[in-house]
């Protein structure tokens, strides 16, 4: 009998300005893991960030060793989607994460992710601050509102039998995550509900684990009158397309 | 077949069976065809008004604070301060 082989999860983050957050969410990430006696790797994509992120990077790859950090930088701020892309090419795992390096995302659920993709081999799990014990710190009644409204207006366009549509802590086979990546047309806000629903109408199998959404403690937000735009534009082509 | 199809074809398949009975095509009780057919599109229309109103009320009532994943975060990352300075990290 031919050995099994070995899982190993793949985290790929981006990070613009994360300075301060990226060793604290290394750290996390290697006690997660460790915890759990998992094989595990970091893959940093790191747009130039102007205020040293990747000093830091290269610190971390001292600190914990060139096979657990990887940092592939680009040239500029090429945004998220492509960020993705990107660290992609770099993965030696089998299954690859996707999170923020803002805290919003603790790698404690990374855990959870795992044992519930086990228990029926799914395609993707992703964390939903919308179900069972999930939810936000931080946020003020408009900022739940919107977040609400938002979700609300995607799951009635364009039912995709999952809760939290517009989050980006999520769990894909590799091979998965290259299909939908591929097939995903737009870019910045929309960019996660597109993989979501493209990956839904693919026919992958998608389970949920409620995360605690702890709000970004350093550094600036950015969210807007354009976004709000911009998203129902994006549930609309989406509604249009898919 | 995408959503934008998919939910036309039930929109044109419900209307043009609420125009044959509307038009009398299908047979109904007097009382049905005069007091409730005329009035059954304003009634789907505010149910589901009300439906989605009350979705999102319910969705953010519902909506957990998670304060102890704060406190939690907050004590950790000290923690990993510390343990990342000794490993010659930069973190202030
Ligand atoms: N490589 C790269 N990373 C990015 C870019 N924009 C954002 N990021 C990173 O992507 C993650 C999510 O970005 P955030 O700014 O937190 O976006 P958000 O969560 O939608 O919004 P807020 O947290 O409210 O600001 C973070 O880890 C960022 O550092 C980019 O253009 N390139
Ligand atoms: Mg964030």
């Amino acid at each position: 009998m031919a050995p099994i082989p070995k899982d190993k999860y793949s985290v790929i983050l981006p990070t613009y300005n994360e300075r301060k957050n990226l060793p604290v969410i290394t750290w996390l990430l290697e006690k997660t893991f460790t915890e759990h006696k998992l094989d595990w790797e970091l893959i940093i994509v790191d747009d130039g960030s102007p205020d040293g992120t990747q000093e830091v990077a290269k610190q971390l790859i001292t600190a914990y060793g060139p096979n657990r950090i990887v940092l592939k930088p680009r040239a500029g701020k090429l945004g998220l989607g492509t960020a993705y892309v990107h660290g992609l090419q770099f993965v030696t795992g089998n299954f690859v994460i996707i999170m923020d390096a803002d805290f919003s995302h603790h790698p404690k659920f990374i855990a959870e992710f795992i044992a519930k993709q086990k228990t029926k081999n799914y395609d993707i799990v992703t964390g939903t601050r919308y179900a069972g014990d999930g939810g936000v710190y931080g946020w003020d009644f408009k900022r739940k509102l919107v977040s609400r409204g938002a979700n609300l207006l995607a799951s009635v366009v364009l039912r995709p039998n999952v809760s939290d549509l517009t989050g980006s802590f999520r769990l894909y086979k590799k091979h998965v995550l290259e299909k939908v990546i591929q097939t995903t047309e737009s870019k910045g806000y929309t960019f996660q509900m597109e993989m979501m629903v493209r990956a839904r109408a693919l026919g992958y199998s998608v389970a949920e684990v409620p995360i605690s959404f702890v709000d970004r403690i350093y550094g600036d937000s950015k969210l807007g009158g354009d976004e709000i735009v911009e998203y129902a534009k994006g549930v609309f082509n989406l509604w249009l397309k898919v | 077949m995408t959503r934008a199809i998919e939910t036309i074809s039930a929109l044109l398949l419900f209307s043009s069976l609420y125009l044959a009975a509307f038009l009398g095509l299908i047979p109904f009780p007097a009382k049905v065809q005069e007091e409730i057919i005329p009035v059954l599109p304003f009634w789907a229309l505010v149910s589901f008004g009300a439906y989605l109103l009350f979705s999102l009320g319910w969705g953010i009532f519902t909506f957990n604070d998670t304060e102890a994943a704060y406190h939690e975060l907050v004590t950790e990352i000290q923690q990993a301060k510390k343990e990342l300075r000794v490993k010659g990290v930069d973190v202030d």
